[in-house]
């Protein structure tokens, strides 16, 4: 009896012992999550209940000191550089560790290995891109340089001491119940999170052209999205004069391109309508006399967020600004003497090449009159639960052959090469680390000489007066129409043959109009001597930025900050007359539908969260554009559509255009039959949508919502935030897009700064720091960003220094 | 008597040792203090379950007032059991079986090393 009982108790306990400490499918093990002294209870604590005073940091010259305003923003104090990057390396991970990770795992093609084989087909991708390949390749950039690869390496050291002081308490509630456990930080992560910058923001729809010039032919192609448009107003003003002799590429002589209809998936792209504005108005527009630079970066609306605020300060300079969790110090920000902003500066940086290989075993591919070796590159995808799947990614000197038999073309015996500047050795670190110490306009183009990819259009401001703006990025030099459609890659005159110098990069300082801005257009004027093309320049946010920074004057820093929430929608303004030209109000008589057709005819063109009008155009808009294209949505192979600006010329200038007559019905189509079936369906889905769900005022149809990066951890995300804008609006705010950084900075003997992003500084979602700012953010409203003192404790959290 | 000295008995181990070490090392010291007092099997599971349980659910309960976090809430929504205060009770559950497991473990282990008293009847 008396063994049975202990045999009995004793298999119980081993057995419940075992059970709890295992993962079942995809719950995690039970006791590591809720027990309270090791499970996700502790990430309820708040980093300030947490607070150190003193944290032991091997390696360090001095102490560093660290004052964390009620913000949690931390201001570093160090003696020198490498103690000060050594700490950034540490405080960022304290509050961003699960991040950074995630983010490079995701660029290295490594997710299979935390959530398992859901994973492997996303994982491929990234890793066909060549985003590791090209990451390898920074990498060997950046330590070519033994001042940079120290950096990198103190920064690793420090991210690294934290993860070794790791307990089962303190790790990130997101490795608990994903059950897996961080690895050591290294310089590559670093070069792996630029890249994961590069994809967000790059894209190419070469696919998409080659299909529509196979079906429409190449001058329909050119009508429908023309080089530059009517109303071009550029990055860099149009009355900038070019004095350099531009470097000459032969064009081939027949452009002939490859004739396939290609039906696959194509890569996902970013956004459309997605990008930034910057801009700097000089002190001769402004009240104070001083210059004012104003920045935000519109991205994906994530938590944790993407960028983390921080001051990092050496004797010799004193830096704040958002920072990217995993990435050399602040990306976005000022100094005493100097403030800089980017926005992405697309220019079609990506080609295709359509390969011909020798025979089956693909060792060899055409080029010229040559046979030339390939690579192979294994990558080897660790999935779990599973065994690892081993993909084989052919290279070319192009780049990675991405489509080939077993990656999205599984019907199509195609192949073809990525291009791509993300690939090549680059500098992108170094770029900020002097950016952060710069004193004026030389230093800014010294840093920026090393600046390859993503292309930014750097903005710039200074103390000393001078503002500028700088398009950089390593771009080739192209003929005209050159990259738009894919390309033989076995004619060497389709590849690239030059690039760009970097002098000669477009560029201006202090133009006559007492201005510079960017919001993702077209970058110059037709008068650059240099072919310049990419499907999703932006025509509206640009205008309206422009117009209004003409129309200023006594310019202050909230005129910027309202600027910066400006809810304008200039699409609306110039599409809703013509639209309701068009339409045919004697047919719409229900009571519903003339209601709809009052507030859209009495909007002042806002699109404020409260203004019902931007919802009825947003959906009669998208109705139309539905008609318009019907049949091209209907084709197999991926085309794309003409922008909005095009669409709104076409609907105005040629109503009649053969263009909106759909080939397969037996009458004629106008715009007219397109815009009053558009409305119809408006009103039939808009009563429908007020039925269910209410108000359609504009935050309530849009719904802004800020996510977790994994998208199954919904009660992390913030949802429905009550906020206005929209796509093509300089306050971007759409549904998961939008202002991911807003700052405002105006220069001086002490510069006066604001900035908010929609997050909070801390990763862990139960500290009251994770998405604090939030609602700030979604009111316009900005927190103070000024420089601090290491003697100037007033409203601290708290502090802590590094021994 | 013996029932509430076990029981405190059983809060302070888990209090003590359980921040420092995992939960089955917690187990292994909760059995060796039941085999020490030496209740009989059932008394002994209610006493440690009763002691680890309150531990659990005092500690998870302490702590999601004091933070004020609304990480227990998102939890709850997460794994799909209702409220923060649920996964509290869920908590305190797994503390209360864990408990009394580990404990009756401990009793039973000492009745077969203590040996039984011969001839009771024989005088």
């Amino acid at each position: 009896m008396k063994y049975l009982s202990l045999i009995v108790s004793l298999i119980l306990s081993v057995g419940l012992a075992f059970l709890i400490s295992r993962p079942i499918d995809s719950v995690p093990p039970l006791a590591g999550l809720l027990d309270p002294n090791h499970g996700f209870w502790q990430n309820t604590l708040s980093e300030d209940q947490i607070a150190e005073k003193e944290i032991d940091l091997d390696n360090l010259s001095a102490p560093v000191k660290v004052i964390y305003d009620e913000d949690l923003i931390p201001h570093v104090f160090a003696e020198n550089e490498l103690d000060l990057y050594r700490a950034q390396g540490y405080i960022t991970a304290q509050h961003r560790l699960w991040q950074m990770e995630f983010q490079t795992h995701a660029a290295a093609g490594r997710i299979s290995e935390i959530v398992g084989p859901a994973a492997i087909e996303l994982d491929r991708m990234n890793r066909r891109k060549g985003l590791a390949f090209g990451a390898e390749k920074g990498l060997a950039g950046m330590s070519s340089e033994p001042e940079i690869e120290a950096i990198l390496e103190a920064f690793s050291d420090g991210v690294n001491q934290y993860i070794d002081g790791l307990t089962d308490a303190t790790l990130p509630v997101e490795y608990k119940i994903l059950n897996y456990r961080p690895e050591h930080w290294t310089p590559y992560k670093s070069a792996l999170l630029l890249k994961y910058m590069a994809d967000m923001l790059m894209g190419d729809s070469d696919l998409q052209f080659s299909n529509l010039r196979k079906i429409l032919g190449e001058e329909m192609v050119n009508k429908l999205f023309p080089y530059f448009p009517k109303d071009n107003d550029p990055v860099i003003e149009a009355e900038r004069i070019w004095d350099f002799d531009p470097i000459q590429v032969q064009s081939p002589d027949t452009t002939v391109y490859p004739n396939d209809l290609l039906v696959m998936d194509p890569l996902p792209q970013p956004e459309p309508g997605i990008g930034s504005n910057n801009w700097a108005v000089s002190g001769s527009k402004t009240k104070s006399g001083r210059p004012i630079l104003a920045n935000d970066p519109h991205l994906s609306l994530n938590l944790p967020s993407i960028w983390y605020s921080m001051q990092l300060t050496t004797p010799n300079h004193s830096v704040k600004g958002a920072t990217l969790p995993g990435a050399i110090g602040v990306i976005s920000g000022f100094n005493e003497n100097i403030a800089w902003g980017v926005t992405n500066a697309t220019k079609d940086a990506r080609d295709w090449y359509k390969i011909t290989f020798k025979d089956e075993s693909r060792t060899q591919y055409k080029y010229g009159d040559e046979w030339r070796d390939t690579e192979f590159r294994i990558e080897e995808i660790k999935v779990k639960g599973e065994d690892a799947f081993i993909d084989t990614v052919v290279y070319t000197h192009y780049g990675p052959v991405v489509y080939d038999k077993s990656f999205r073309s599984d019907r199509q015996d195609v192949n073809f090469s990525l291009k791509w500047t993300a690939h090549e050795e680059s500098q992108e670190v170094k770029t900020f680390i002097l950016m952060n110490k710069a004193k004026n306009h030389d230093d800014y183009n010294d840093a920026l000489d090393n600046y390859i990819a993503p292309p930014q259009n750097f903005v710039f401001a200074a103390k000393d007066g001078d503002i500028a703006m700088r398009i950089q990025g390593k771009f080739p030099v192209k003929w005209e129409g050159q990259g738009r459609f894919f390309m033989d890659g076995a004619d060497p005159l389709m590849d690239w043959q030059a690039y760009i110098p970097f002098d000669q990069n477009a560029s201006t300082l202090n133009p006559e109009r007492g201005f510079v801005s960017s919001a993702n257009q077209h970058p110059v004027d037709p008068s650059y001597p240099y072919f310049v093309w990419d499907r999703s320049y932006e025509h509206y946010r640009n205008r309206r930025l422009n117009n209004e920074l003409r129309r200023m004057d006594d310019i202050t820093v909230d005129d910027m900050k309202a600027l910066q929430f400006d809810d304008y929608y200039l699409h609306a303004a110039e599409a809703l007359p013509v639209i309701l030209d068009l339409l045919d109000e004697e047919k719409f008589n229900s009571d519903v539908a003339k209601k709809y057709l009052q507030e859209l005819k009495s909007w002042d063109f806002y699109a404020d969260p409260n203004q019902k009008a931007p919802t009825l155009f947003y959906i009669w808009w998208d109705k139309i554009d539905d008609q318009i294209w019907k049949e091209w949505y209907e084709w197999e192979a991926l085309v794309t559509t003409p922008n909005n600006y095009q669409m709104v010329e076409l609907l105005k200038n040629e109503p009649q255009g053969e263009i909106f007559d759909h080939k397969n019905t037996s009458e004629t189509e106008t715009a007219a039959t397109h815009v009053n079936a558009g409305f119809a369906e408006l009103v039939e889905t808009m009563s429908e949508w007020e039925s269910e769900e209410g108000d359609y005022s504009w935050a309530n149809y849009k719904r802004t919502s800020v996510r977790h990066l994994v998208p199954q951890f919904e009660s992390f995300s913030v949802t429905n935030i009550y906020t206005g804008g929209g796509r093509g609006i300089l306050n971007a705010t759409s549904e998961r897009h939008g202002a991911s950084w807003r700052m405002v900075v105006e220069l001086g003997e002490t510069p006066n700064a604001y900035g908010i992003y929609p997050g909070g500084q801390s990763g862990n979602p139960g500290s009251r720091f994770y998405s604090n700012m939030i609602s700030r953010w979604s009111k316009g409203e900005y927190i103070d960003f000024s420089l601090r003192s290491l003697d100037d404790t007033q409203g601290a959290l708290f502090t802590t220094t590094f021994n | 008597m013996k029932f509430i000295g076990l029981t405190f008995l059983v809060i302070l181990v888990v209090g003590i040792i359980n921040p420092f070490f995992p939960f089955w090392v917690v187990m292994i010291f909760i059995a060796i203090v039941s085999a020490f007092i030496g209740l009989p099997a059932f008394v002994s599971f209610l006493a440690g379950a009763l002691g680890m349980g309150l531990v659990w659910v005092g500690q998870s309960f302490y702590l999601s007032i004091y933070s004020g976090s609304d990480l227990p809430q998102k939890m709850a929504e997460l794994i799909g059991v209702g409220s923060g205060m649920t996964l509290v009770a869920i908590t305190g559950v797994l503390g209360f079986i864990i408990g009394g497991l580990s404990a009756w473990t401990g009793s039973a282990f000492r009745k077969v090393f203590t040996p039984a008293p011969d001839n009771i009847y024989r005088g």
